[in-house]
């Protein structure tokens, strides 16, 4: 497999052009459904072109942490949308390594995350990072095994590789296995993308959040890669899931612009299939209760774990 | 002693005091039949009440002080007591020497009297004797050693800039254990204030609050204003329950007079009033459902709150019915078109409210949020005094409306809705119910409004009179107590909102419950800062 820099360029563009969109569509249908008017979709950028703008106010007590800590985060999840076939099979990083790598990025991220939140020993950042932590902990290993599920039948944990197992004709969608593990990564993508039930993005209670919390204290431009940081591992978590467990009109390594902007018009469809799902969720749902929260993540657990387990009992 | 002027229903309490208290009453005063005043020495004030709640149930509704010493060379403190089954009130009246300026506290038997009694302290310079917390409290440590509420302190005084100690807060230690300071500036438009909360990870061992960080002199501004103009003050005191303060303060000036306002207007006092009720509890109910992120209910919420502050503005010009009331009535008269209006506002608005009420109940996410979380339990709430919404979750089972009905409540049918499980679930079931009251209680009086004049004429005030005025406003009840001076002005108004009553039980309600659960329990109490700190 060689490095290609024009698919590697390609993705890098798309995933930073589409995760703030994404955010910006999951906004609008939310307002939709509550029948307000709302903001655009494309808000979001308006917002981040907003921010980059802006000057900094830093906190006195802040350390090198904490104008660290935007780098990492946003970086991690660009790499971290490397490694997931977007467009194309194989996916342009997929070299370097598979779900594992995907997983260890998105913590390395969340890990400084979190540190950001601590460093200005705000009283509301350290509720934050340690409620995200809390999260996390429960969040993270139900997502690996839920990966796992779909690896032990690709024999990789390479995720193009995976994507390719699950494209091929013998494999059949709607194995029990697959659905308890996509059902298992749905609810780590509300976890993790702090939606309603977990989060509230949209909040201005300082009390109750998780990840706006953390980053209170930031503001201009570390605050632009924060939350454009935010929306690409959203984006990165959902195209997991559309396309590792629904490769449809994925295109090949050898696929011609035709091919390519099919595949790019089935990604399109499946995402706001997907961010249609989240939005229903986000809308019909109260917040849970904090210590509630585990309770739907051990579900998730649960549901990973039977899907493994499926996965031996119906092979 | 002459009893003759007492009401019949208040007649048994006042023969009972007499007998029982007889010899140590100096003088006797009963301007109004359902307002009697007992002057005695400040020795009585703990033995009478205590004798007349637990005689006839009568309750302790405000204690404040009052600068006679132009007039009579003394300090008078009032211990105000409500008599609800007999429909009357009660005050006690003590002098306080300026010679010894101090007064015994009875927070120790009363804990409801905490903050009111400290307001006195800071206010007048009456010094607590016995007081658990004597500490400051309406005007905060950075005040000079200053009495605002005294007669030679000047309305325009300039106070030096703060020096010394800035206030030290309740430590709370233990492995562990945090604080985590909020406020008093905050997110969203709401006014300061601040709590300090002392958690162990999640769960708050203890909360402080301090308020009063919005002193306005609002009370020391009422004896410089004509009272024609006051009304418009009394607006202000705190703006979702404008129409009820000004209600309130119209009230004691109409008392104060011996002038009614005539049955129409008091019809359309009614109305407002219940107006200002509905507007301000649809918007609570959705903004407890937006405290949990069940935003689509608050959606909801927000546009029937719109429609009823567009129905407030066809009545009387104003969405948030500003400038509609007015001494001896009220400002505007309503046309058969108007009242129309009102009925077609109700008879749309109780459907919508029905599937309003019932999307929230059908969500078993948003109902597992509100169900147990925030409780006040009866017994704390009858210690702390609380009253309005907060208290009638929790077994306070009284109403204004009913007990002392003021307006044209004496024309409708009420029933008060109380509960006892003092839950976030029953705060918003109390205003469910409340709403749906209000509903009602609108279409009676929109249906036979008196016909007549909406405005009775009220001269120049004499002087020397006292007076209660009170309403019961959305959150709770309102007083305003006024002592007229020559040449038109108050000498005194001494201004009592539910807030005040029902801060310190938010600490009560929140002990045991985690941090993130805040919001929507203050929420659902929902008190004024303003109306806290006059």
């Amino acid at each position: 497999m060689n490095l290609d820099p024009i698919h590697l360029l390609l993705q890098t563009l798309l995933l930073l052009a589409l995760a703030p969109l994404l955010s910006g569509t999951i906004r609008s249908w939310k307002a939709k459904l509550q029948n307000r008017r709302g903001p655009r979709p494309w808000q979001a950028f308006l917002d981040i072109a907003k921010f980059l703008r802006k000057d900094m106010v830093i906190p006195e007590h802040a350390s090198w942490i904490f104008h660290f800590a935007p780098y990492v985060v946003f970086l991690s999840a660009l790499l971290a949308g490397l490694m997931v076939p977007m467009l194309r099979i194989p996916a342009p990083l997929s070299l370097f390594g598979g779900a594992l790598a995907l997983v260890g990025l998105l913590a390395l991220g969340r890990f400084f995350l979190a540190l950001g939140g601590l460093d200005p020993a705000s009283a509301f950042g350290g509720m934050g990072s340690s409620r995200e932590m809390t999260v996390s902990a429960i969040a993270e290993p139900a997502l690996m095994l839920a990966i796992f599920t779909v690896a032990i039948t690709a024999g990789s944990t390479d995720l193009s590789q995976m994507a390719r197992t699950t494209q091929s004709t013998a494999f059949n969608l709607l194995n029990p296995a697959h659905v308890l593990a996509f059902a298992a990564i749905f609810i780590v993508l509300l976890a993790e993308t702090g939606r309603i039930p977990v989060d509230n993005p949209a909040t201005h209670l300082e009390l109750t959040m998780i990840h706006e919390a953390m980053l209170l204290e930031y503001s201009g431009r570390y605050l632009a890669y924060m939350e454009w940081g935010a929306s690409v591992k959203q984006l990165v978590l959902m195209t997991l899931l559309v396309n590792v467990f629904f490769p449809v009109g994925l295109a090949g390594a050898d696929a011609g612009p035709l091919a390519l902007a099919f595949s790019l018009a089935a990604y399109a469809a499946k995402l706001l299939a997907l961010c249609a799902a989240v939005v229903v969720v986000e809308t019909t749902n109260a917040k849970l209760r904090l210590f509630r929260v585990p309770d739907l993540l051990s579900a998730a657990f649960v549901l990973a774990a039977l899907a493994l387990l499926s996965m031996f009992l119906f092979r | 002693m002459n009893l003759d002027r007492v009401s019949p229903d208040l007649r048994p309490i006042a023969e009972d005091i007499a007998r029982r208290f007889g010899n140590r009453i100096d003088a006797w005063d009963t301007p109004r039949p359902n307002e009697v005043y007992v002057h005695a020495s400040m020795d009585l004030a703990a033995g009478f009440c205590a004798h007349l709640h637990r005689r006839w149930n009568v309750r302790l509704i405000a204690v404040f002080a009052d600068d006679f010493r132009n007039e009579g060379g003394v300090f008078h403190l009032y211990y105000a007591l409500a008599a609800d089954a007999a429909h009357g009130f009660v005050f006690l009246r003590a002098p306080v020497s300026p010679d010894t300026p101090q007064f015994t506290s009875l927070a120790n038997a009363i804990p409801a009297l905490n903050w009111q009694e400290r307001e006195v302290q800071d206010m007048f310079g009456l010094k607590l004797v016995g007081h658990p917390n004597p500490r400051r409290c309406a005007l905060h440590d950075d005040w000079p050693e200053v009495y605002p509420l005294r007669k030679d302190f000047g309305l325009h005084t300039v106070l030096p800039p703060f020096q010394g100690e800035r206030h030290k807060f309740r430590q709370v230690e233990g492995e562990g254990v945090f604080q985590v300071p909020v406020g008093p500036v905050h997110a969203g438009i709401i006014e300061p204030g601040h709590f300090l909360f002392s958690v162990a990870g999640e769960p708050v061992l203890y909360l402080q609050l301090r308020m009063f960080y919005v002193h306005k002199g609002a009370e020391k501004l009422f004896e410089h204003l004509p009272p024609p103009h006051a009304v418009r003050l009394a607006e202000s005191i705190s703006g979702d329950s404008s129409f009820a303060h000004a209600t309130a303060f119209c009230h004691a000036i109409e008392r104060a007079a011996n002038v009614e306002a005539p049955p129409r207007a008091r019809g359309i006092r009614s109305v407002c009033l219940e107006l200002e009720r509905i507007y301000n509890h649809v918007a609570d109910i959705g903004a407890i459902c937006t405290d949990v992120a069940f935003v689509t209910a608050h959606m909801h919420a927000m546009r029937l709150k719109e429609a009823v502050l567009c129905a407030c503005e066809e009545l009387t010009g104003s969405r948030l019915l500003r400038g509609m009331a007015c001494l001896g009535g009220v400002r505007f008269d309503w046309d058969a078109g108007q009242i129309a209006l009102l009925r077609a506002l109700t008879a749309r608005l109780r459907p919508e409210f029905d599937s309003l009420v019932e999307l929230i109940d059908g969500s078993s996410s948003t109902r597992d949020r509100l169900e147990t979380t925030g409780i006040l339990q009866p017994k704390v709430a009858r210690d702390l005094g609380v009253v309005g919404i907060a208290g009638r979750a929790s077994g306070f089972d009284h109403d204004l409306r009913r007990d002392f009905p003021h307006a044209a409540y004496d024309q409708v049918k009420i029933s008060v809705p109380v509960y006892q499980a003092g839950d976030v679930k029953h705060r918003l079931q109390v205003r469910v119910d409340e709403v749906r009251e209000s509903f009602s209680i609108v279409e009676q009086l929109a249906a036979r409004l008196p016909a007549g004049p909406v405005r009775s004429e009220i001269g120049e005030l004499p002087a020397g009179r006292v007076a209660l005025g009170y309403v019961e406003g959305w959150r709770g009840e309102i007083f305003h107590w006024i002592r007229t001076a020559p040449g038109n002005r108050l000498a005194r108004c001494k201004i009592k909102d539910p807030s005040l009553q029902n801060w310190p039980a938010l600490s009560e309600a929140i002990l045991g419950n985690i941090v993130p659960d805040f919001p929507v329990v203050n929420k659902s109490f929902n008190l004024s800062y303003s109306g806290t700190d006059r």
